[in-house]
């Protein structure tokens, strides 16, 4: 769970970072980047689908809230503040896919948008890698299909496992849209997991 | 089942329900089977729902990203220009844009194009999570065309 960098009560040592950066010591950046690069990446990663997008992304998210740390006012946490520069960084990579697709003139019931993970296999046995791949791949068709907000939702309650409260925070929506689009997002996640279990062919024994 | 009751299960889920009211639908799910079965089903959908590990980290990306802000911190920055300024270019950008990419890309009837051009775009603006700038959507064409090798 993501709680105690989000809670309001806990210290966060960003502040200080923001405020020297602002100050104009950009050595101070280095620190916040390394504070939270880990979950920014995974973050984008999560939403984007693509490793490599995902670092660049994450290298603009930064550079991003380099640009605006001067205009940063005190209020909740940084890093709900960084999530919020990246949720609309990456839906708006998101939307520049649809644009490019568009002037293309292609397909738009391709599933161009479904995230291409390639991830290192951890698992060593084989069936449970093959399972898991499965299971990756079944995750990430039905999340690639879901409209933006919805995506940015379910990616910040499964994969980051945020409180409806902290995602109405990144995102600046109220507490009642994020249910509501979490309920949707998982009507279609449903309906994919169902249309993929209709696909897999029955097994011999079965006949 | 009505949506509210789905909306209490996935809030059941989550941890979003009071105690009180999550004692009170754990009972009714042990009662219900109907409840029971929907509940099942919501549970392992959510469940299944796996993504591989993220990749690690690459080798000096603190440092990487640290020294690009650096240079970028004495060069003349847009993003440094007022409100107004930007908001102005913005919008002369998209206009410029729009047109040239209508009148450059396409050589169909322009009341269709404009129409489809619409509707696109409704549909990329529409399913996100809240209004788009003017800063965002120039980026975005410009981008668009970027990568298409049509930008002038």
């Amino acid at each position: 769970m993501g709680t105690e960098t989000f809670g309001r009560t806990a210290v966060d040592p960003g502040w200080d970072a923001l405020a020297r950066v602002a100050a104009g010591e950009p050595d101070a950046f280095a620190g916040l980047v390394a504070m939270h690069q880990e979950r920014l990446l995974r973050l984008c990663e999560r939403l984007l689908g693509d490793v490599e997008e995902a670092r660049d992304a994450t290298q603009e998210v930064f550079l991003k809230a380099f640009r605006k740390a001067g205009d940063f006012r005190p209020r909740g946490q940084v890093y709900t503040w960084l999530y919020r520069i990246a949720v609309n960084h990456c839906l708006n990579r998101l939307r520049r896919r649809r644009l490019v697709r568009f002037l293309r003139w292609d397909d738009p019931t391709e599933d161009a948008d479904a995230p291409a993970f390639d991830p290192p296999d951890p698992a060593a046995d084989p069936a449970a890698a093959l399972e898991a791949r499965r299971r990756w791949g079944t995750t990430r068709r039905a999340i690639g299909k879901l409209p933006a907000g919805q995506r940015a939702v379910l990616v910040l309650a499964r994969f980051e496992g945020l409180s409806y409260r902290q995602i109405a925070e990144v995102l600046e929506i109220t507490e009642g849209a994020v249910e509501s689009r979490l309920f949707r997002a998982m009507r279609r996640v449903e309906a994919a997991q169902e249309t993929e279990t209709s696909r897999v062919p029955p097994r011999e024994g079965r006949r | 089942m009505n949506r509210a009751t789905e909306m209490e299960l996935m809030r059941l889920l989550h941890g979003e329900l009071p105690p009180g009211e999550a004692r009170a639908l754990r009972d009714r799910l042990e009662r219900e089977p109907e409840l029971a079965a929907a509940w099942e089903r919501l549970e392992r959908s959510w469940r299944v729902l796996e993504l591989p590990p993220p990749a690690p980290i690459p080798l000096g990306f603190a440092q990487r990203v640290a020294a690009q802000a650096g240079e970028q911190a004495g060069a003349l920055s847009w993003a440094a220009a007022p409100g107004w300024v930007r908001a102005a270019a913005a919008t002369a950008l998209v206009t410029g844009i729009a047109l040239g990419a209508g009148v450059g890309l396409w050589s169909g009837d322009p009341r269709r194009i404009v129409q489809v051009a619409d509707e696109q775009l409704s549909a990329a603006v529409g399913d996100t999570s809240g209004a788009i700038s003017d800063d965002d959507l120039a980026g975005s064409y410009w981008n668009a065309l970027d990568e298409m090798g049509e930008a002038p």
